[in-house]
Protein backbone atom coordinates (compact mmCIF):
# COMPACT_ATOMS: atom_id res chain seq x y z
CA UNK A 1 0.00 0.00 0.00
CA UNK A 2 1.35 3.36 -1.01
CA UNK A 3 0.89 6.00 1.64
CA UNK A 4 3.47 8.58 0.60
CA UNK A 5 2.29 11.22 -1.81
CA UNK A 6 4.84 11.41 -4.58
CA UNK A 7 4.05 15.03 -5.39
CA UNK A 8 5.37 16.37 -2.07
CA UNK A 9 9.05 15.98 -1.16
CA UNK A 10 9.76 12.84 0.81
CA UNK A 11 12.27 14.43 3.19
CA UNK A 12 11.24 15.03 6.82
CA UNK A 13 11.38 18.82 6.56
CA UNK A 14 9.08 18.66 3.52
CA UNK A 15 6.28 16.95 5.44
CA UNK A 16 3.53 18.94 7.02
CA UNK A 17 2.34 18.27 10.53
CA UNK A 18 -0.84 16.84 9.10
CA UNK A 19 1.08 14.29 7.04
CA UNK A 20 3.19 13.29 10.01
CA UNK A 21 0.04 12.77 12.06
CA UNK A 22 -1.55 10.77 9.25
CA UNK A 23 1.50 8.56 8.99
CA UNK A 24 1.45 8.00 12.73
CA UNK A 25 -2.23 7.04 12.54
CA UNK A 26 -1.56 4.64 9.70
CA UNK A 27 1.27 3.03 11.67
CA UNK A 28 -0.92 2.67 14.72
CA UNK A 29 -3.64 1.19 12.54
CA UNK A 30 -1.22 -1.37 11.08
CA UNK A 31 0.03 -2.27 14.56
CA UNK A 32 -3.53 -2.79 15.71
CA UNK A 33 -4.24 -5.01 12.73
CA UNK A 34 -1.14 -7.05 13.42
CA UNK A 35 -2.15 -7.48 17.05
CA UNK A 36 -5.69 -8.41 15.96
CA UNK A 37 -4.41 -11.11 13.59
CA UNK A 38 -2.02 -12.49 16.21
CA UNK A 39 -4.83 -12.66 18.75
CA UNK A 40 -7.16 -14.33 16.26
CA UNK A 41 -4.56 -17.02 15.61
CA UNK A 42 -3.98 -17.66 19.28
CA UNK A 43 -7.75 -17.74 19.81
CA UNK A 44 -8.08 -20.32 17.03
CA UNK A 45 -5.47 -22.59 18.56
CA UNK A 46 -6.90 -22.23 22.08
CA UNK A 47 -10.40 -22.99 20.81
CA UNK A 48 -9.11 -26.03 18.93
CA UNK A 49 -7.49 -27.29 22.12
CA UNK A 50 -10.72 -26.68 24.03
CA UNK A 51 -12.80 -28.57 21.46
CA UNK A 52 -10.41 -31.47 21.49
CA UNK A 53 -10.51 -31.66 25.28
CA UNK A 54 -14.29 -31.41 25.28
CA UNK A 55 -14.48 -34.23 22.72
CA UNK A 56 -12.12 -36.35 24.87
CA UNK A 57 -14.28 -35.69 27.90
CA UNK A 58 -17.39 -36.58 25.93
CA UNK A 59 -15.69 -39.77 24.78
CA UNK A 60 -14.76 -40.80 28.32
CA UNK A 61 -17.91 -39.61 30.07
CA UNK A 62 -20.40 -40.51 27.38
CA UNK A 63 -22.30 -38.27 24.99
CA UNK A 64 -25.36 -38.14 27.22
CA UNK A 65 -23.38 -36.60 30.09
CA UNK A 66 -21.80 -33.83 28.07
CA UNK A 67 -24.72 -32.32 26.27
CA UNK A 68 -26.60 -29.08 25.85
CA UNK A 69 -29.69 -30.80 27.29
CA UNK A 70 -28.03 -30.59 30.71
CA UNK A 71 -27.53 -26.85 30.56
CA UNK A 72 -28.88 -25.05 33.56
CA UNK A 73 -32.00 -23.13 32.62
CA UNK A 74 -32.75 -21.91 36.10
CA UNK A 75 -32.25 -18.24 36.64
CA UNK A 76 -28.59 -17.53 37.38
CA UNK A 77 -26.25 -14.63 36.69
CA UNK A 78 -23.10 -15.01 34.63
CA UNK A 79 -20.06 -15.73 36.77
CA UNK A 80 -17.70 -14.01 34.37
CA UNK A 81 -18.55 -10.54 33.18
CA UNK A 82 -17.09 -7.61 31.35
CA UNK A 83 -17.14 -4.07 32.70
CA UNK A 84 -17.23 -1.31 30.10
CA UNK A 85 -16.24 2.21 31.10
CA UNK A 86 -15.94 5.26 28.95
CA UNK A 87 -12.85 7.44 29.09
CA UNK A 88 -13.76 10.76 30.58
CA UNK A 89 -11.75 13.92 30.58
CA UNK A 90 -9.69 12.80 27.60
CA UNK A 91 -9.70 14.40 24.16
CA UNK A 92 -10.73 11.23 22.38
CA UNK A 93 -13.61 10.13 24.53
CA UNK A 94 -14.89 7.61 22.02
CA UNK A 95 -12.79 4.70 23.29
CA UNK A 96 -14.47 2.37 25.74
CA UNK A 97 -12.38 0.46 28.27
CA UNK A 98 -13.07 -3.20 28.92
CA UNK A 99 -12.32 -4.87 32.23
CA UNK A 100 -12.75 -8.62 32.53
CA UNK A 101 -14.07 -9.86 35.86
CA UNK A 102 -13.68 -13.61 35.97
CA UNK A 103 -15.67 -15.78 38.33
CA UNK A 104 -17.04 -12.85 40.25
CA UNK A 105 -20.25 -14.09 41.83
CA UNK A 106 -22.87 -11.53 42.74
CA UNK A 107 -22.82 -12.62 46.40
CA UNK A 108 -19.13 -11.94 46.74
CA UNK A 109 -18.36 -8.26 46.29
CA UNK A 110 -14.63 -8.60 46.88
CA UNK A 111 -14.14 -11.24 44.27
CA UNK A 112 -12.85 -9.41 41.23
CA UNK A 113 -10.42 -12.10 40.18
CA UNK A 114 -8.13 -11.87 37.19
CA UNK A 115 -8.97 -8.27 36.43
CA UNK A 116 -7.16 -6.81 33.48
CA UNK A 117 -7.78 -3.54 31.75
CA UNK A 118 -7.64 -3.33 28.01
CA UNK A 119 -8.31 -0.27 25.97
CA UNK A 120 -10.56 -0.73 23.00
CA UNK A 121 -10.12 0.89 19.63
CA UNK A 122 -13.42 1.61 17.91
CA UNK A 123 -12.58 -0.08 14.64
CA UNK A 124 -10.39 -2.90 15.87
CA UNK A 125 -11.75 -4.73 18.86
CA UNK A 126 -9.12 -6.62 20.81
CA UNK A 127 -9.74 -9.87 22.59
CA UNK A 128 -10.10 -9.58 26.32
CA UNK A 129 -6.78 -10.30 27.97
CA UNK A 130 -6.83 -12.92 30.63
CA UNK A 131 -5.30 -11.98 33.92
CA UNK A 132 -5.82 -15.24 35.79
CA UNK A 133 -2.41 -16.78 35.14
CA UNK A 134 -0.71 -13.63 36.40
CA UNK A 135 -2.76 -13.89 39.55
CA UNK A 136 -2.06 -17.54 40.14
CA UNK A 137 1.63 -17.42 39.38
CA UNK A 138 2.51 -14.87 42.06
CA UNK A 139 5.31 -16.39 44.08
CA UNK A 140 6.16 -13.76 46.68
CA UNK A 141 5.64 -14.93 50.26
CA UNK A 142 3.20 -12.20 51.20
CA UNK A 143 1.08 -12.82 48.15
CA UNK A 144 1.15 -16.60 48.28
CA UNK A 145 -1.40 -16.67 51.05
CA UNK A 146 -3.61 -14.16 49.26
CA UNK A 147 -3.52 -16.18 46.06
CA UNK A 148 -4.44 -19.35 47.96
CA UNK A 149 -7.42 -17.55 49.44
CA UNK A 150 -8.38 -16.33 46.00
CA UNK A 151 -8.08 -19.81 44.53
CA UNK A 152 -10.77 -21.42 46.70
CA UNK A 153 -13.74 -19.25 45.73
CA UNK A 154 -12.70 -19.42 42.09
CA UNK A 155 -12.43 -23.20 42.26
CA UNK A 156 -15.86 -23.27 43.85
CA UNK A 157 -17.32 -21.21 41.03
CA UNK A 158 -15.63 -23.42 38.47
CA UNK A 159 -16.98 -26.56 40.12
CA UNK A 160 -20.41 -25.01 40.25
CA UNK A 161 -20.19 -24.41 36.55
CA UNK A 162 -19.13 -27.98 35.90
CA UNK A 163 -21.68 -29.45 38.28
CA UNK A 164 -24.30 -29.53 35.56
CA UNK A 165 -22.36 -32.41 34.07
CA UNK A 166 -22.55 -34.49 37.23
CA UNK A 167 -20.50 -34.83 40.40
CA UNK A 168 -17.54 -36.74 38.97
CA UNK A 169 -16.24 -35.05 35.86
CA UNK A 170 -13.39 -36.10 33.65
CA UNK A 171 -10.12 -34.16 34.05
CA UNK A 172 -10.40 -33.51 30.34
CA UNK A 173 -13.55 -31.53 30.99
CA UNK A 174 -11.73 -29.39 33.54
CA UNK A 175 -8.94 -28.84 31.05
CA UNK A 176 -11.53 -27.87 28.44
CA UNK A 177 -13.01 -25.40 30.92
CA UNK A 178 -9.61 -23.77 31.42
CA UNK A 179 -9.03 -23.56 27.67
CA UNK A 180 -12.33 -21.82 27.10
CA UNK A 181 -11.64 -19.49 30.00
CA UNK A 182 -8.41 -18.46 28.33
CA UNK B 1 -22.88 -26.27 20.04
CA UNK B 2 -19.55 -27.31 21.52
CA UNK B 3 -18.39 -23.73 21.44
CA UNK B 4 -21.40 -22.64 23.49
CA UNK B 5 -20.94 -25.50 25.96
CA UNK B 6 -17.29 -24.59 26.36
CA UNK B 7 -17.96 -20.93 27.02
CA UNK B 8 -20.76 -21.77 29.43
CA UNK B 9 -18.29 -23.91 31.37
CA UNK B 10 -16.01 -20.89 31.49
CA UNK B 11 -18.79 -19.06 33.28
CA UNK B 12 -20.28 -16.63 30.80
CA UNK B 13 -23.78 -18.09 30.70
CA UNK B 14 -26.57 -15.95 32.06
CA UNK B 15 -30.21 -16.87 32.48
CA UNK B 16 -32.48 -14.13 33.70
CA UNK B 17 -35.74 -14.33 35.62
CA UNK B 18 -37.72 -14.63 32.43
CA UNK B 19 -35.58 -17.66 31.45
CA UNK B 20 -33.98 -15.70 28.64
CA UNK B 21 -30.42 -16.74 27.97
CA UNK B 22 -27.53 -14.65 26.76
CA UNK B 23 -26.54 -17.32 24.24
CA UNK B 24 -28.07 -19.04 21.25
CA UNK B 25 -27.19 -22.54 20.14
CA UNK B 26 -27.46 -22.82 16.37
CA UNK B 27 -28.22 -26.27 14.99
CA UNK B 28 -29.83 -27.66 11.88
CA UNK B 29 -33.30 -26.68 13.13
CA UNK B 30 -32.43 -23.04 13.78
CA UNK B 31 -33.80 -20.71 11.12
CA UNK B 32 -31.96 -17.71 9.71
CA UNK B 33 -34.79 -15.50 10.99
CA UNK B 34 -34.18 -16.75 14.54
CA UNK B 35 -30.48 -16.00 14.23
CA UNK B 36 -31.22 -12.52 12.86
CA UNK B 37 -33.69 -11.76 15.64
CA UNK B 38 -31.29 -12.99 18.32
CA UNK B 39 -28.44 -10.94 16.83
CA UNK B 40 -30.60 -7.81 16.82
CA UNK B 41 -31.70 -8.50 20.37
CA UNK B 42 -28.16 -9.03 21.69
CA UNK B 43 -26.87 -5.93 19.97
CA UNK B 44 -29.57 -3.78 21.49
CA UNK B 45 -29.37 -5.19 25.01
CA UNK B 46 -27.58 -2.86 27.42
CA UNK B 47 -26.04 -5.60 29.54
CA UNK B 48 -24.07 -7.20 26.69
CA UNK B 49 -20.62 -5.78 25.86
CA UNK B 50 -19.18 -8.39 23.50
CA UNK B 51 -21.00 -10.71 21.12
CA UNK B 52 -19.08 -13.82 20.12
CA UNK B 53 -20.38 -15.35 16.92
CA UNK B 54 -19.07 -18.34 14.99
CA UNK B 55 -17.91 -17.39 11.55
CA UNK B 56 -20.18 -20.04 10.07
CA UNK B 57 -23.22 -18.46 11.75
CA UNK B 58 -22.01 -14.95 10.87
CA UNK B 59 -21.93 -15.95 7.21
CA UNK B 60 -25.65 -16.77 7.43
CA UNK B 61 -26.41 -13.21 8.52
CA UNK B 62 -23.44 -11.55 6.80
CA UNK B 63 -25.46 -8.52 5.74
CA UNK B 64 -26.53 -7.74 9.30
CA UNK B 65 -23.07 -8.29 10.76
CA UNK B 66 -21.36 -6.14 8.14
CA UNK B 67 -23.84 -3.31 8.50
CA UNK B 68 -23.33 -3.18 12.27
CA UNK B 69 -21.28 -0.12 13.20
CA UNK B 70 -21.40 0.48 16.93
CA UNK B 71 -18.33 -0.08 19.14
CA UNK B 72 -20.35 -1.54 22.00
CA UNK B 73 -21.37 -4.32 21.99
CA UNK B 74 -18.33 -5.37 20.00
CA UNK B 75 -18.84 -8.19 17.53
CA UNK B 76 -16.11 -10.79 17.45
CA UNK B 77 -16.17 -13.54 14.86
CA UNK B 78 -14.61 -16.71 16.16
CA UNK B 79 -13.72 -19.80 14.18
CA UNK B 80 -16.34 -22.52 14.00
CA UNK B 81 -15.41 -26.03 15.03
CA UNK B 82 -16.15 -27.56 11.66
CA UNK B 83 -15.16 -24.59 9.54
CA UNK B 84 -11.67 -23.14 9.98
CA UNK B 85 -11.22 -19.39 10.30
CA UNK B 86 -11.45 -17.64 6.95
CA UNK B 87 -9.94 -14.12 7.03
CA UNK B 88 -11.64 -13.28 3.73
CA UNK B 89 -15.04 -13.35 5.45
CA UNK B 90 -14.14 -11.66 8.71
CA UNK B 91 -16.12 -8.42 8.93
CA UNK B 92 -13.27 -6.45 10.54
CA UNK B 93 -10.72 -7.54 7.97
CA UNK B 94 -13.09 -7.00 5.06
CA UNK B 95 -13.58 -3.40 6.23
CA UNK B 96 -9.81 -2.96 6.36
CA UNK B 97 -9.52 -4.38 2.84
CA UNK B 98 -12.19 -1.97 1.68
CA UNK B 99 -10.34 0.94 3.31
CA UNK B 100 -7.07 0.02 1.69
CA UNK B 101 -8.60 -0.53 -1.72
CA UNK B 102 -10.32 2.88 -1.47
CA UNK B 103 -6.99 4.45 -0.51
CA UNK B 104 -5.06 2.88 -3.34
CA UNK B 105 -7.73 3.95 -5.83
CA UNK B 106 -7.53 7.49 -4.46
CA UNK B 107 -3.73 7.61 -4.59
CA UNK B 108 -3.79 6.16 -8.12
CA UNK B 109 -6.04 8.96 -9.24
CA UNK B 110 -3.63 11.65 -8.01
Amino acid sequence: MEVVDHETPSLENGKTDKEVEENANVLQFMDSMDAYLTLIHSLSSTLRRGWLELASARHSMGASRVNTVLLDHTSHPAATSLLVTQDEGKVDSGKPHFTLCKWASSSNENSLFGEKQSSQDKLHPQLRHRGSTELYEEKTSSENKASREVDDPVQKERSKSLSMFGTLVSPKLRAAQLSFEH
Amino acid sequence: MDTVVGFLMAGVGNVDLRRKTNYLIVDSKTTVKQIEDTFKEFTTREDIAVVLISQYVANMIRFLVDSYNKPVPAILEIPSKDHPYDPAHDSVLSRVKYLFSAESVASGRR
